[in-house]
């Protein structure tokens, strides 16, 4: 449910009354993304099989997929960041999901959530460009003629800051919105309101939590292949 | 699985991914032009000189982003459909076993 409304009872304000800890709600909700995809990767772990079924059978076609993804736009240099990039697709979706659940609130409908990750991101393509290139990294920002490298410089800075902004904004403005508009449907007409909705939310937050791994694999792209 | 189809993102959240991504960018660009310039006058004492400097060129870059990004959606689009229309069949294998690999 959308924290922004007059105090919205979810499970994480009961919780935090309970244990005495003052924590925002958005904490505790990641949290519980972080138990269930730590209890389901060690409840995998001690069963894997050859012929997968249910819960296996699930994983591999969502991390396979992705990974079929990432090297088919990256190419084979997409195998060695896909550790990064497949994580924060499925921790995302899970935080996304969480939101749908009747006094859950998304961990992603705060914009301190989505700026960490985003920053994040923003680190690490930089931090991956600089190990590729060294100090020919800087050729990324300079653009194709010599003599326009300084505005380029100044052009490209600016660009690569935006990124993390519009991570963070995108994200963070798609599942707040959708919370809040769940929020007041249930209002005006419970049940029946918010039922549709969930399936259109539903899509809503498997693309976002898309578009956010989409557009870091797009910035990874950017930093490891050859500056033009 | 409805956004995975035969194990790999559907083409659908491709589509709705590439353009949901086009706008942000402008805006966020325009905003960290904004913001550099601004906090660049008050570190240099050059009252608004720099803050229209700074905003111009948040906006150039914006557009320039846009402009980019939607010549990668032409290229990919282009790509596409070449590949459909010459060698199909080939694409599908190299695709089928790149996947096969992984795993």
């Amino acid at each position: 449910m959308a924290a922004g409304l007059a105090h919205p009872l979810t499970y994480s304000v009961i919780l935090d009354d309970a244990l005495g800890l003052h924590l925002p709600p958005h904490v505790y909700y990641m949290w519980l993304a972080m138990i269930i995809l730590f209890t389901c990767a060690f409840v995998l772990r001690g069963r894997l099989q050859l012929v997968p079924g249910g819960l296996q059978n699930v994983f591999e076609t969502v991390v396979g997929g992705l990974e079929d993804f990432v090297v088919l736009n990256i190419g084979e240099e997409g195998r060695k960041v896909f550790p990064f990039l497949c994580p924060m697709f499925i921790f995302i979706l899970v935080m996304n999901y969480i939101g749908l659940i009747p006094g859950c609130d998304a961990a992603t409908a705060n914009v301190n959530t989505n700026a960490a990750m985003a920053l994040t991101v923003f680190v690490y393509y930089n931090y991956i460009g600089i190990k590729k290139w060294g100090f020919g990294y800087i050729k990324h920002f300079m653009g194709p003629v010599i003599f326009l490298a300084p505005l380029m410089l100044v052009l490209e800075i600016v660009s690569h800051l935006a990124r993390p902004l519009s991570l963070t904004l995108r994200l963070f403005g798609n599942i707040r919105g959708e919370e809040i508009v769940l929020v007041l449907l249930f209002i005006l007409a419970p049940v029946v309101g918010t039922l549709p909705m969930y399936f259109l939310f539903i899509l809503g937050k498997t693309i976002q939590a898309f578009i956010f791994f989409m557009l870091t694999m797009i910035y990874l792209k950017g930093s490891l292949e050859h500056a033009h | 699985m409805f956004f995975f189809r035969r194990d790999k993102p559907s083409e659908a959240m491709v589509l709705f991914g590439n353009v949901a991504t086009i706008g942000m960018q402008l805006v966020a660009a325009t905003f960290i032009g904004l913001a550099m310039g601004y906090f660049l006058d008050k570190w240099l004492g050059t009252e608004p000189w720099l803050l229209i400097i700074f905003l111009l060129l948040g906006i150039v870059t914006g557009f320039r982003d846009v402009y980019r990004e939607a010549m990668r959606l032409q290229r990919g689009a282009e790509a596409e459909s070449a590949g459909t229309r010459g060698a199909g069949t080939k694409d599908d294998d190299a695709r089928g076993g790149s996947g096969r690999q992984g795993k």
